[in-house]
């Protein structure tokens, strides 16, 4: 089986160098003997609806309206979601993800939908720094780190789970009562969506590797000592 | 009378700071000008001609590679910036101790060029390029650019841009004066949608063109196309100074833009020369690595506040050429950048110190290094021990 990779609009969605987690998940997964492919698609292309995993990256205001229109008239992407694929989403490919987000002009338009989270922008200034997280789920390293840079502030639903609990910086910032909600991102199924940059996958290589079973099941060992020692070192540095 | 204090007092401090030896003393001296009197700026501008230079990349060498050819060309001084001091302390020191120098070439930092702009009243403003840079402090490329396009809206100054770059053709759109370079059109890794109306641009032809207009307007010159960014901002630089009345020859153009000056040193560290290049952001690392032949290669970077706290562009830059030469990432954040060159597929080591990486990379090296990691080198051939502790 050849694992299929899909990076949607790499001229729209790629401000903070979120490629990088397109050329991490390649490297894991050949790295334990897959085939993998990696599609990049334009503006110009069709979304296949038969990639395992599709990723969505960071972007300026402009562009993430026009890739959210693209995204939304293609179907292409919803259709495989719905289908089981994996969705790996950051920051502008997050709010695009979610149920609703400040469209061109900052009139709220609705998402592609493929979680509960509604994303809106407050007077508040920027969220920028370096972020901690405690992963949800059950990982031997718990700790994730990223770098997070974003005007919104994203609510998930009760029915979602976050990606995880903030140790460090804003995440997904307020909740419902314009509290803080302490969270970041969000983990519903196969979909996943986070305001880390970094960019996340090469500063989380155990992150990494859950994307890549959520699409291909248990993965084989591989202990890779540069991406080991360079997510130590950020865990080390930002806390502990 | 208060504008004269303020200048005492500024050259005091400066002077002060110098003697103390905490650093050359001109952002203290214009910070304590402009603290005595907060008009200073407008005033010191009165009844000079003056030329600012902003951009992302270039700024620095741009601006002395101008001040440089001015003077030659009139004949008369220049008063110029010195060491990148760009924000408004910085303006403010080079027109406080400079008093009688009618000309003055002026580098500005891109979020206070509309202040100083609106204060100092310049005659040519040289827009050489916008890229991403700094996220972390300037926001999106976009942001800037449409803060320049508001700031830009009179006919009481001509702008001076590379045309290529779309985000400067909209920076300049509502100006009245504007003389556009081309240098055949490349393509932006930032602007596939427009600045101004954000379509998606049409860039088939290896040049931008928009359905809102945008792109359409001729170019008043046309450069080489094979030149590299710091040839091409020495063509707006000629392009420039002679606007201001001095006389460069064709053959002098042609030369000053084939043989830029670059931000580079050789530096002396433990017996080895190790010629070093300053690397800032995305197009800055392109630029550099394009230019670097060596056989063994000194990577250096920090993330400290002037470096960029963000070090996701590493992904931005492809490091392929590194491929098969001895690659040794030193600085605080080298485990980043030795991990971006590992998934590339390209064998890296690493070095804890300077001196550490110039062992390891033998004699035939160059260094490509963000801003702090390049102070880090000159202080290293100085002798001084590379900082320890700036943990980003």
């Amino acid at each position: 089986m050849t694992l299929t990779i899909v990076r949607l609009y790499h001229d729209l969605l790629s401000t903070y160098g979120d490629q990088g987690n397109a050329e991490v998940l390649v490297h894991r997964a050949a790295a334990r003997g897959m085939a993998v492919s990696l599609l990049e698609v334009t503006p110009d292309d069709a979304v296949p609806t038969s990639g395992d995993i599709y990723l969505l990256g960071g972007g300026e205001d402009g562009p993430q309206s026009v890739a959210l229109d693209l995204l939304a008239k293609d179907g292409g992407l919803n259709q495989a979601a719905q289908a089981g694929a994996t969705v790996f989403a950051v920051c502008a490919g997050f709010q695009i993800i979610g149920a609703s987000l400040p469209g061109a002009g900052g009139l709220i338009v609705d998402g592609l939908g493929l979680v509960d989270a509604v994303t809106q922008y407050d007077a508040r200034p920027r969220s920028v720094g370096e972020v901690v997280v405690r992963y949800r789920g059950d990982m031997t390293e718990p700790l994730l780190t990223g770098f997070e840079n974003h005007q919104g502030v994203t609510r998930i639903s009760p029915a979602m789970a976050p990606l995880g609990d903030v140790l460090r910086g804003v995440g997904n910032g307020l909740d419902d009562t314009d509290g803080w909600s302490g969270v970041e991102g969000v983990h519903h199924g196969n979909v996943f969506g986070t305001y880390m940059h970094g960019p996340a996958l090469a500063r989380n290589p155990q992150l990494a590797d859950a994307v890549l079973e959520s699409a291909v099941g248990p993965l084989a060992d591989f202990d890779d000592a540069w991406a080991e020692a360079f997510a130590a070192e950020r865990r080390a540095t930002l806390w502990r | 009378m208060r504008l004269t204090l303020a200048r005492l007092a500024g050259a005091l401090a400066g002077f002060a700071s110098r003697t103390a030896g905490r650093g050359r003393g001109e952002t203290l001296r214009g910070r304590v000008t402009l603290a005595v009197d907060p008009d200073a700026l407008r005033k010191l501008a009165r009844k000079r001609d003056i030329v600012l230079v902003s951009g992302t990349n270039g700024k620095t060498t741009t601006t002395a590679l101008l001040a440089k050819i001015l003077a030659e060309g009139t004949g008369e001084p220049v008063a110029t910036s010195v060491h990148g001091a760009n924000m408004l302390a910085g303006v403010a020191s080079v027109l406080s101790s400079r008093p009688g120098h009618r000309l003055a070439v002026i580098e500005c930092d891109e979020l206070y060029l509309p202040q100083v702009y609106r204060d100092v009243a310049p005659k040519v403003v040289v827009l050489l390029n916008l890229s991403r840079d700094q996220l972390h402090r300037t926001g999106e490329v976009r942001k800037v650019a449409q803060l320049w396009h508001d700031t830009f809206t009179s006919d009481d100054v001509s702008l001076i841009i590379d045309r290529d770059d779309p985000f400067l053709e909209f920076a300049a759109a509502r100006a009245g004066h504007v003389i556009r370079v081309t240098f055949g059109g490349r393509r932006h890794p930032d602007a596939a949608t427009c600045p101004a109306c954000a379509r998606i641009m049409d860039w088939s032809t290896g040049d931008y063109r928009c359905e809102c207009g945008l792109g359409s307007a001729t170019a008043t010159v046309r450069g080489d196309r094979s030149l590299s960014g710091p040839g091409r901002n020495a063509v707006l630089a000629v392009e420039a100074a002679r606007l201001m009345g001095a006389a460069i020859d064709a053959a002098a153009a042609v030369a000053l833009a084939q043989h830029p000056p670059d931000r580079r040193a050789v530096h002396q560290i433990d017996g080895v020369a190790v010629d070093t290049r300053l690397a800032k952001n995305p197009a800055s690392w392109r630029g550099a690595l394009e230019s670097c032949t060596s056989p063994a290669v000194i990577l250096a970077v920090n993330a400290r506040g002037i470096d960029g706290r963000d070090t996701s562009w590493l992904w931005d830059v492809d490091f392929g050429t590194l491929r098969g030469r001895t690659v040794v990432c030193t600085g605080d954040r080298r485990l980043d950048v030795a991990y971006r060159l590992h998934v590339q597929g390209i064998g890296v080591s690493v070095a804890e110190s300077v001196a550490a990486a110039v062992a390891a990379a033998g004699p035939n090296v160059t260094a490509i290094a963000s801003y702090t990691a390049f102070q880090d080198l000159a202080a290293a051939d100085l002798g001084i021990s590379q900082r320890s502790g700036g943990r980003p």
